[in-house]
C-alpha cells in the first residue's frame, strides 16, 4: 500500500471514529445517564442486604425531602404562620412536590387519631392482649384466673393512668378505650411527634418531592416553585425571610463546584503543561498537534463507556479527565522520536517503536482492566473509562502523526546527571539517598493509616450542612437519639423482627423510650391469634365491670367500651395482613409516611430510641442510622478488594515485562513504577498522613504512568545516557497537571492528583538519577 | 415574651395569683396536646352555656382594667418575685365516683418562667417559660410539646391568663367577676366556641389579694380544682433547683 493511500485511509478512519463519538455523545441525554448522587457510587445488588436498604431509604426515602422555616426577623418571638399557610397553598400547586405539609396544622395528627382510634381493637388490641397473656402465663396461675387477672390490672392502670397530665385530654375517649390502647400509642409514639418546639418563632413547612433531586426536574423547576411560594408568602407579610434545605441544593451546589473546579484546574494544569513544553519543544505552536489525539482518547472513552454502562457517575470524568496525562504520553514519543536515519519514514519509524509502545499500553490496559471485577461500580467504570481511553490514545497517535509529512517535533535535550564525568561526592549522595528510600519504601507502608469515610465522596458544602443541621433541629431531630431500621424479607417477617428488636431494647435499656410506627400493626402471630384468645375470655366483660366499680369507676360508663367488644369477639378473622397493614396508609402521611416501607420489599419498619449511640447486636435484623459507619465499612470492603486487584494487576504487568523484555532490562522496568510507589507510600506513611481508595487508585494510575517512563527510557538507562526529552516532558506535564489536581477541594481529586503527582515525580527522579547511581563504566 | 410570665408592673410584695395556676395550666396544656393525638373532633360549644353557674351577663366584666371595683385586684394579680407554693388539684371525671387528687409545688422566677412539680401520686416536672411548655419525668427524661397551632393558641391564652395581661385577654376572654366581702372570683370564657370545648371556662378566686383556688369548668362531672396554700415569697433557688425544675 503506498503512502497515499495508507494516509487516506488513516484519515477516513479518524474520521469515522471522531464524527461516530460526536453523534453519540451530542444525542446522549447526560442528566439522566450521568449521576451527581453519592449513593449511585453505592451498586444497587450490594450483597450486604443492610446497605442496599440504607440506600435505597436514603435515596427513595430521605433525598426527598425538604424542610423550610418561615421567619420575619422584625417579628422574631411571633411565627408568621399566616405567611407560612400562603407558601403552602403555593407550593401544593406545583407538580414537583408530591406533599406539603405545615407541623403546626393539625389536621394530619387529627386524621391519624381518627383512624388509629377507630381501629384501635383491630391493630392495637391484638398486641395488647399478647403481652397480658404472657405477663399472665409467667405467673405460673391457672388458666382460668385469666379473665378476673385481666380486668384487675386493666382497671388499675386506668386508675393510675388518671392521674397523668394527658388523662384530662383524654376523659372523653376513656368510656370506649378503657383498656388504654390509644393513650398507650400515644405515650410511646411521642418520639415520632413532628417537632418544632425548638423552632420558636419560625413557621415549619415540611415537603416531599415528586422527582428525584438529583435530576435537572428536582432541581431548577423546583427552586422556581419555592421563590414562587416565598412571594406568596411575602405577599401577606413582607418582612418574611426563608430558610430551607434539600438535597437538591446539595446536588446542585455539587455540579457547580465540580463544572468550577474542572475548569480552574484545567487551566491551571494547561499553564503548568505549557510552561513545561517550552522547556522541552522548540516550537511550542506544534504541540498542537497532540490536541487531537487526547481529544480523541477522552471523547473514545467517553463513548465506549456510556455505551457499556447505563449510567455513570460524574466521579468517572473527573478522575477520567486525568487521562489526558497518560494519553499525551503515546503521542509525545511517537511524535518527539527522531528518526532512525535521514530517510526514515513514518511506517518504519512505528514498527520500530511498536514495541514499547504496545508494551506500555497493553500492559497498562491490562492492569486497569483488571478494576472491572471491582465490587464498587466507580472503580469498574474508571477501570473501562482508562482502559478504553488508553486505546483509543494510542490508536489514535499512530493514525494522526500518518497526517503529517514530517511527524518530528524537536525537543531540547538537557544533558544528564550521570557518565563518567560525574564527582563521586554526588555519586555517593545519591546512592546514600536511594538506600533511604529504598528503607522508606520497606518501612513506610507498614505505618500508613487507612480511613475510608463516605462522606470524602461528596463535595464539601460546610454552609449547607450549617444550614441543614439547624433546620433539623428545628424540626426535632437530635442527636441525643438513635435510629433503626428493622427489615425482612415479608410485612409479616419485618413486623415481628421489630417486635424482636422491641424486645430486646426494653431488656438491654430499661426505662429509655423508644417508638415505631410498626407499633400500630400487631404482628402477623398476635393478629392471627386473637379470635381464639377473645373466645377464651368469655368472662371478660363481667370480671372488668366488677373490677371498674372496686376502682372507684361507674361501670355503666363504660358501656360503649363493651359493646365494641363484643362486636369484635363476634367478628370473623380477616384473612390478609397485607390488607390490614394497607389500612395504615389512610393514617399515615405526611413525615410519618416516610418512617416505615410495607408495600413491597425490603419490607422495613424504623424504630427512635431516646439514647444517642445505640447499636443493636447481630441478629435482629436491625440497622442503626445514627452513622454513616455501615457505608463507611463498606469503602474499606471495597479498598481492600481495590488493592488486591491492583496487586494482581501490577503481578500481572510485572509478569508482562518480563515476558517481552530481558530478564535485567525487565527488572529495571518493574522496579521503577513499583519502587515509586512504595516509596511515596512509605513517606506518606512515615510523615503520618491517612490514605484512602483513591490514593490507592490514585497510586495505581501513577504506577501505569511511571511504566510507561521505564519502558521508553529503557534504552537510554543501557546507554547510561540522560532519559529522552519526550520522558522528561511527559513526566514534567503530568506532575505539573496532577499537582493542580492536588489543590482541588474535592477530597477525592485531591488524593488522586496528589498520588499521581509524587509517584511520577518519584519515578522521574530514579530515571534521571539512576545513570549517576551506577557504577561508571570503564 | 422572654422574662415576662407572671411578671408584674407593680412592685407589690403581696402574694400574686400565679401561685398555683400553674397546676391547672399542666392539665390545659396536657389537653391541647393529647386532643391532637387522639384526634378527636372537637364539638363546638357555645360560650353562653357556660357550666359555672353564678357567670352571667349581669357579672361581666367589659373592661376590669379601667373598673374601679377591680383595677387595684388587677394591677396586683401578677408577681414580680420569685415564689414558691403548695398545691392540691383535683380532677373530676364523668366515669369516676371520686376525684383524683394531685398534690405538688409550683415555683415561679419571674425572669426564667414558672415550674410546676407534681409530688403523688406520680413524680413529674413541667416547666413553662419563653421556649414553651416541656414535661419532665422522675428520670430527667424531657419532653417538648409539639409545634401545633391549637396548643399554641392555648399556651399563647394561658400564659396571658399568668401575666395577667388584660389587653390580651379581653381579646380572648370574655370576662366575669364577682366579690363577697374580701373574697373575689374571676372567670374567663374563652370566646372561640372551639377554644371553650378545649378549656372549658377558667376560675380563680381569692381573698383580698390573695388566690386561693383555681378552677377548669367543662362540666359539672368534667371539672379540675386546685387549691393554692403556703405560699413564700423571695425564695433563694439554689443552682440545683434551677437546673431541676427549670431549663
Amino acid at each position: 500500500m503506498d503512502f497515499r493511500r495508507q494516509r487516506l485511509l488513516a484519515r477516513l478512519a479518524l474520521c469515522a471514529f471522531a464524527a461516530v463519538c460526536a453523534v453519540w455523545l451530542w444525542r446522549l441525554d447526560h442528566r439522566e445517564r450521568i449521576s451527581t448522587n453519592i449513593l449511585d457510587l453505592i451498586p444497587s445488588g450490594e450483597r450486604a442486604p443492610e446497605v442496599g436498604l440504607v440506600r435505597g431509604f436514603a435515596s427513595n426515602v430521605q433525598s426527598r425531602v425538604m424542610l423550610f422555616a418561615l421567619l420575619d426577623p422584625a417579628r422574631p418571638a411571633a411565627a408568621p404562620h399566616a405567611a407560612a399557610r400562603a407558601f403552602v397553598d403555593e407550593l401544593r400547586k406545583a407538580p414537583e412536590f408530591a406533599e406539603v405539609q405545615r407541623p403546626a396544622d393539625p389536621a394530619a395528627q387529627d386524621a391519624l387519631g381518627r383512624e388509629v382510634f377507630a381501629h384501635r381493637l383491630t391493630w392495637l388490641l391484638p398486641t395488647w392482649l399478647a403481652a397480658r397473656e404472657r405477663a399472665f402465663a409467667a405467673t405460673g396461675r391457672p388458666g382460668e384466673q385469666f379473665s378476673a387477672w385481666l380486668a384487675e390490672g386493666a382497671a388499675a392502670d386506668l386508675e393510675a393512668f388518671l392521674a397523668r397530665p394527658e388523662a384530662t385530654a383524654m376523659q372523653d375517649l376513656l368510656p370506649q378505650d378503657p383498656l388504654l390502647l390509644v393513650p398507650s400509642l400515644a405515650d410511646r409514639a411521642r418520639l415520632l411527634a413532628p417537632g418544632g418546639a425548638g423552632a420558636a418563632g419560625r413557621a415549619l413547612v415540611w415537603a416531599r418531592l415528586e422527582v428525584s433531586p438529583f435530576a435537572e426536574a428536582g432541581q431548577g423547576p423546583v427552586f422556581a416553585a419555592v421563590e414562587r411560594a416565598l412571594a406568596a408568602a411575602r405577599a401577606v407579610q413582607p418582612g418574611v425571610d426563608l430558610r430551607w434545605s434539600g438535597i437538591n441544593r446539595f446536588a446542585a451546589a455539587s455540579r457547580a463546584r465540580i463544572e468550577a473546579e474542572l475548569k480552574g484546574l484545567n487551566l491551571v494544569s494547561i499553564a503548568g503543561v505549557l510552561a513545561v513544553s517550552c522547556l522541552f519543544v522548540r516550537r511550542i505552536s506544534r504541540l498542537l498537534h497532540l490536541l487531537p489525539v487526547i481529544a480523541l482518547s477522552i471523547v473514545g472513552a467517553w463513548t465506549l463507556s456510556t455505551l457499556v454502562f447505563d449510567r455513570l457517575h460524574v466521579l468517572v470524568f473527573v478522575i477520567g479527565s486525568l487521562l489526558s496525562g497518560v494519553a499525551v504520553d503515546y503521542g509525545f514519543y511517537i511524535y518527539m522520536q527522531p528518526p532512525l536515519y535521514p530517510d526514515e519514514t513514518y511506517g518504519q519509524k512505528l514498527r520500530r517503536l511498536l514495541r514499547p509502545l504496545l508494551a506500555s499500553c497493553l500492559t497498562t490496559v491490562a492492569g486497569f482492566s483488571l478494576l472491572l471485577f471491582s465490587e464498587l461500580p466507580l472503580i469498574r467504570q474508571i477501570g473501562f473509562f482508562v482502559s478504553a481511553g488508553l486505546l483509543c490514545a494510542l490508536g489514535a497517535a499512530m493514525l494522526y502523526f500518518a497526517q503529517l509529512d514530517r511527524p518530528q517535533l524537536e525537543g531540547r535535550e538537557w544533558g544528564g546527571l550521570g557518565g563518567a564525568g560525574a564527582a563521586p561526592g554526588w555519586r555517593r549522595l545519591v546512592r546514600v539517598g536511594l538506600v533511604a528510600a529504598v528503607l522508606a519504601a520497606l518501612l513506610g507502608p507498614w505505618r500508613l493509616q487507612w480511613r475510608d469515610d463516605v462522606r470524602e465522596l461528596d463535595l464539601p458544602a460546610p454552609e449547607l450542612h450549617a444550614n441543614e443541621r439547624e433546620l433539623r433541629a428545628w424540626f426535632g431531630e437530635t442527636d441525643s437519639r438513635s435510629l433503626f431500621l428493622t427489615h425482612g424479607p415479608t410485612l409479616a417477617a419485618a413486623r415481628a423482627r421489630l417486635d424482636a428488636f422491641l424486645a430486646w431494647h426494653a431488656a438491654a435499656r430499661p426505662g429509655v423510650a423508644a417508638a415505631s410506627v410498626g407499633l400500630l400493626l400487631p404482628t402477623e402471630d398476635d393478629w392471627r391469634a386473637l379470635p381464639q384468645r377473645l373466645a377464651r375470655l368469655k368472662g371478660f366483660a363481667a370480671d372488668f365491670r366488677a373490677a371498674l366499680a372496686r376502682h372507684g369507676f361507674t361501670p355503666e360508663s363504660f358501656e360503649p367500651f363493651f359493646a365494641a367488644w363484643e362486636a369484635q369477639a363476634a367478628r370473623a378473622p380477616a384473612e390478609d395482613f397485607a390488607a390490614l397493614a394497607a389500612g395504615l396508609d389512610r393514617a399515615l402521611t405526611g413525615p410519618l409516611a416516610l418512617l416505615s416501607q410495607r408495600g413491597a420489599a425490603p419490607y422495613w419498619f424504623l424504630s427512635v430510641v431516646d439514647a444517642p449511640d445505640v447499636t443493636a447486636p447481630e441478629g435482629l435484623h436491625t440497622l442503626g442510622l445514627q452513622q454513616l459507619q455501615s457505608l463507611n465499612d463498606l469503602f474499606t470492603r471495597y479498598r481492600w478488594s481495590a488493592l488486591r486487584l491492583s496487586l494482581i494487576g501490577l503481578g500481572l504487568v510485572i509478569a508482562s515485562v518480563f515476558a517481552i523484555y530481558p530478564a535485567a532490562r525487565a527488572l529495571r522496568i518493574a522496579l521503577i513504577p513499583a519502587g515509586s510507589c512504595f516509596f511515596v507510600f512509605g513517606v506518606l506513611g512515615l510523615a503520618g498522613f491517612t490514605l484512602n481508595l483513591f490514593h490507592l487508585l490514585g497510586a495505581f494510575l501513577g504506577v501505569c504512568l511511571s511504566h510507561n517512563y521505564a519502558i521508553f527510557s529503557a534504552d537510554n538507562a543501557e546507554r547510561g545516557t540522560a532519559p529522552p526529552a519526550p520522558i522528561r516532558l511527559s513526566a514534567l506535564s503530568t506532575v505539573a497537571s496532577f499537582g493542580a489536581l492536588a489543590f482541588s477541594r474535592i477530597p477525592v481529586i485531591h488524593a488522586l492528583g496528589a498520588t499521581v503527582a509524587l509517584i511520577v515525580l518519584t519515578a522521574l527522579a530514579i530515571v534521571e538519577l539512576e545513570p549517576l547511581a551506577r557504577r561508571p563504566r570503564a | 415574651m422572654k422574662n415576662r410570665i407572671c411578671h408584674a408592673g407593680a412592685a407589690s410584695r403581696r402574694p400574686s395569683p400565679c401561685h398555683g395556676r400553674g397546676g391547672r395550666l399542666a392539665a390545659i396544656f396536657a389537653l391541647g396536646w393529647f386532643v391532637l393525638v387522639a384526634g378527636q373532633p372537637v364539638r363546638a360549644q357555645p360560650a353562653a352555656d357556660s357550666p359555672v353557674g353564678w357567670v352571667s351577663e349581669a357579672n361581666r366584666l367589659p373592661d376590669p382594667a379601667r373598673d374601679p371595683a377591680w383595677r387595684e385586684l388587677v394591677d396586683r394579680l401578677a408577681p414580680n418575685k420569685t415564689r414558691q407554693s403548695a398545691f392540691e388539684e383535683r380532677r373530676y371525671f364523668p366515669f369516676r365516683k371520686a376525684p383524683v387528687v394531685l398534690t405538688g409545688e409550683i415555683r415561679i422566677v419571674p425572669e426564667v418562667g414558672m415550674s410546676l412539680r407534681y409530688l403523688t401520686p406520680e413524680e413529674r416536672v413541667m416547666i413553662v417559660d419563653e421556649q414553651g411548655l416541656l414535661f419532665r419525668d422522675r428520670a430527667g427524661r424531657e419532653q417538648p410539646a409539639p409545634e401545633d397551632s391549637r396548643a399554641q393558641a392555648a399556651t399563647a391564652a394561658l400564659v396571658n391568663v399568668l401575666r395577667f395581661d388584660l389587653a390580651k385577654l379581653q381579646r380572648e376572654f370574655v370576662i366575669h367577676g364577682r366579690r363577697d366581702g374580701a373574697a373575689w372570683t374571676l372567670a374567663f370564657v374563652p370566646r372561640e366556641p372551639a377554644f371553650a370545648q378545649l378549656l372549658g371556662v377558667l376560675t380563680v378566686a381569692g381573698e383580698d389579694h390573695r388566690l386561693r383556688r383555681i378552677e377548669m369548668v367543662k362540666s359539672p362531672s368534667q371539672r379540675i380544682e386546685i387549691d393554692i396554700r403556703d405560699t413564700r415569697e423571695d425564695v433563694l433557688f439554689t443552682g440545683d433547683t434551677y437546673r431541676r425544675f427549670f431549663r
